[in-house]
Formats: structure tokens, sequence, C-alpha cells
């Protein structure tokens, strides 16, 4: 059975949800609260101790891309004198993915239990909701599905929730930026001294997690773990959800699916489009060589072997066109979205999307290919925010699986398309 | 009794490029394609003093002497 619901970016698009064995179990019953109490019944009431053990048991990790383990947050905050807060983080700086807009139109009351049962155990009083301000329809569902809770008996009670917009550009969404944000001041990456949960909001200790990792804590809470672990490998239980083609320049329609961990990727994506590249992760992801998931599990221990991250679950495969090309085109874009206030990142990106167009258009000699790297290293942990350091992942990745094509577009080659015509022969 | 090690680290939003760390700590500092400083992990005890005039005299506040912690 799948849903569909309003692509965030407002593009007439929608985008399909699939029913799925553990978040996305109760799609088809609606996303109202009436129905979420029904399937979950009462949202129990834990012990700090009691949720950070349970969450550290079954291993629920973060969801927007960093995979710190949550239970690790929730201990570092509980540590600390002053009161906490907690904060879910709905702004995807991450263009191809709609899971976390996908949970909150068709699950939202999973994603505020995750951070309500924290916040009750942290004996924290105000939770913040940060959505993105450039998409209304997740602002809408998170307001409608907060009105809800307030006529409830057992879900209503205790917390202050907070709503705050974030800016419409990709590092909106970094922790950094978003703690600015709810100061204040404005939605950009600062320096940041101490860890979030450690010294996050105002100083307070803060629980900020992106929205799947709520809902997974609220699952794993509701179900128990026996019905956590229904579902994955005995290393990695539970599930995850994907974005397929969440990509605006994607000819299919995008898709948000959840599955098991130990799923075979064959079940996740046609045999014909897992034998071409793929990109994983999204725009600060990683290429795969081709087939190379064919014969994989979803799961984040055996891409981890391979050095590759699953990140916020973004899946791209790449049905047409090679992967210099996405690269160069995605590389261009993350240049334009550097806030610009640190220097490497703001001189850097730029440098290394015109190096890549000029290695992409055949008009580069083969040093280029080395001065890629060169500039990888300069951009590389020299920023207050993860932006650099993704967009140099997707740089290293292009020529550690692709170096080949690399080195052939260089010279004015490509194996996907043909040959490219030299500049100025035309 | 091991002796805390120290590393600069900078605040990028606040550095401009200004180039007075290179010019007080060039043994430790370099400068990048744009003048943004490139700095050696941590600062040898002998150069101690001259890092933390660094730090003093850096216009714009954006260089920091802080603890290693990741040994």
């Amino acid at each position: 059975m799948t849903l569909s619901f309003p692509h965030p970016a407002g593009t007439g698009r929608r985008v399909t949800v699939s029913e799925g064995p553990a978040l996305l179990s109760g799609i088809t019953d609606g996303p109202g609260l009436d129905a979420h109490e029904l399937r979950y019944g009462a949202l129990p009431v834990l012990e700090v101790d009691d949720l950070v053990e349970r969450v550290e048991r079954v291993e629920v990790h973060g969801r927007g891309g960093a995979a710190f383990p949550f239970a690790r947050k929730v201990a570092t905050a509980a540590d600390k004198l002053r009161s906490p807060v907690v904060v879910v983080n709905l702004s995807e700086g991450e263009p191809a993915s709609l899971k976390d807009a996908a949970l909150v139109a068709l699950a939202p009351h999973l994603v505020l239990d995750g951070a309500a049962v924290t916040a009750r155990a942290l004996g924290a009083h105000d939770v913040h909701v940060v959505v993105p301000g450039e998409s209304p329809v997740v602002g809408r569902a998170v307001r409608r599905a907060l009105r809800a809770r307030r006529r409830s008996r057992d879900r209503g009670r205790r917390l202050s929730w907070h709503l705050h917009e974030a800016a419409p550009w990709f590092v909106a969404g970094q922790s950094a930026a978003v703690l600015e944000l709810m100061a204040g001041r404005p939605n950009l990456p600062v320096t940041t001294w101490r860890p979030t949960a450690e010294a996050g909001h105002r100083g307070r200790p803060t629980v900020l997690s992106n929205a799947e990792t709520y809902a997974h804590v609220a699952h794993l809470v509701l179900v128990g773990e026996a019905g956590y672990r229904a579902h994955g490998t005995s290393s990695e239980p539970g599930t995850t959800l994907l974005t397929l083609d969440g990509d605006l320049d994607s000819d299919r329609p995008p898709a948000v699916v959840e599955v098991a961990f130990g799923t075979p990727w064959s079940d996740v994506l046609d045999r014909q489009r897992l034998e071409g590249p793929l990109l994983l992760g999204g725009y600060h992801g990683s290429w795969l060589s081709e087939g190379q998931l064919t014969r994989m599990p979803v799961s984040r221990e055996e891409l981890r072997a391979v050095g590759v991250s699953l990140g916020a679950g973004v899946v791209l495969p790449l049905d047409s066109g090679c992967p210099v090309e996405r690269t160069t085109a995605i590389v261009g874009y993350l240049a334009t979205q550097s806030a610009g206030r640190c220097g490497p990142c703001h001189n850097g990106l730029p440098a290394l999307a015109a190096t890549l167009a000029a290695i992409c258009d055949g008009r580069a000699s083969r040093e280029c290919v080395h001065e890629l790297g060169r500039l990888a290293g300069l951009v590389e942990r020299r920023g207050a925010c993860a932006h650099p350091d993704g967009t140099v992942r997707l740089v290293r990745s292009l020529l550690t699986t692709y170096g080949d094509e690399v080195e052939a577009h260089a010279q004015g080659t490509c194996a996907y398309d043909g040959t490219l015509t030299p500049a100025g022969a035309a | 009794m091991r002796r805390t090690t120290k590393r600069l680290v900078v605040d990028w939003p606040a550095c401009h490029a200004r180039g007075l760390c290179f010019e007080l700590l060039p043994e430790v500092i370099r400068l990048d394609d744009w003048g943004y400083p490139l700095i050696d992990d941590t600062v040898p005890r002998a150069l101690l003093g001259q890092a933390r005039q660094a730090v003093r005299t850096c216009p714009t506040l954006a260089l920091h002497l802080v603890r290693d912690e990741r040994q």
C-alpha cells in the first residue's frame, strides 16, 4: 500500500511513501492523533537511566547523517546541572532527502512522542521543533499535530512546544546554525567550543536530533524491545528510512521507503539500477562503484567496512549521464550554498567546482586531477560546520571510485557518453 | 606526570585572513591560497609564548590556544 504527499519544495510533484514494517506501519490509518493512540496506546514516562539503557541496547543512532549514538547524547545532557532542552531538527539541508518530511506528513505523532518521552525523562520543559522555511507543508503538518496533542489527556501535558522556521539555505539545518536560529540570531553556522549535549541552546544541555531518530526512540518505547527487534538483524536491529530519487533533477518520482536492516539492496532497487553508478548519502555522500550494492544488505556496518556511510538514507542511482558530470553539477550547487562565513569554504568550494567543471568539460590537464585533491585538503575540517567536509567527501569518493573516469574526462573522453568535444574545437 | 599539550584552533567565521598569526609564528603556521592559516597540529612547548602572543594579537580574535584532548 502506498500513499503520497506534496513534495516539500512545492514543485507540484508528489512523493510516494510505501507502508513500512515499523515507523511507517500505521500510515494508512492517517496522521491523526486518535489513530496513533489507538495503535500504540499511552506514552510511558521513563526515568532517564531507563531510557538511556533501552536506547543503548538496540543502538539507536542519529539519522540526520552523522549516526551519533542517541543514548550518549541523552546521558551527557542528563549529567549536567542545568535543565536540558530537547530539539527536533526537521530542517533537512540535504535537498534529496524527503524522509523526515514524509514522517511528519504521515506519522507526526511518532516523531513528537520520541521528543516528548526524551524531554520527560530529562525533566526538560521545553521542546523546540525546527521546520524548513521553504517547505510550508512540513510546518503545517507539525502545527496540526501539536494542536491535536493539546487536547490529548496523555500526550498534551507538561511540555511547552516551540516552533522555529529555518532559513531556506543548505547550511540552515547544521546543528550550530539551528542553535543560532533558536537564540534569535541569523540561521548560520558558528564555531562551537563544546558539544551541544553539554552546552547547546543558551548554554543549556541540549539533545538535538533529527526527526527520524525521535521516531525510532518512540517506536522502541511504545512497542518494547522485542517489537523493535522484530525487524532488522541481531547486530543491527530495527529499520531505516530511505529516500529514492529525491533529487529534483530525477526523471523518476521520488519515493520514501522503510526497510529493515539486513534487507538485500536488490529488494530496494531494480537490479538494472543497482548495476549502474549510485550515489549514497546524498549531496554530501559517496559514490559506489557499479554493481557494488548488488550483493550487499542494507547495513551501516557493511557500508562502513567499504568506507561509505548511509548518511541520511539518500539513494540516488544514476540512470543517465556519468558520475563526473553529476558530481560537477552537485559541487557547483554546493559551492553556491556556502554561507560564506568561513574563508576556506567560501574560497575553496568555488575553486573545487571550477576545477571539476574544467575536468568535466575536457578543458583540463592531468595536473588538474591532483589539484582537486590538493584543494580538497585545503577545505577539509577548516570550517564551522559540516558543509565543506561533506562536499570534500563527495569529491574524494569520485576520485576514489571513478578515478579513471575523472582522468578520461580530463583528456576529453567519457566512457558513459562517448567522446567529449574538446573546448575550443567547435 | 604527562604534560598537557596545546594546539591552536581557528574560529573560522571570525578569521578574516589578516595573516598576523603567520607573521608571529611561521614555525607552526602557513597561509593557504587565500591567506587563511594552515596550522600544524600541536604547538611545541618552546613556542608556547609566541603562540600566546599570536592569540592576543589576532585583530579579529579568531585564534585560540586550547588543550589538546585528542590523545
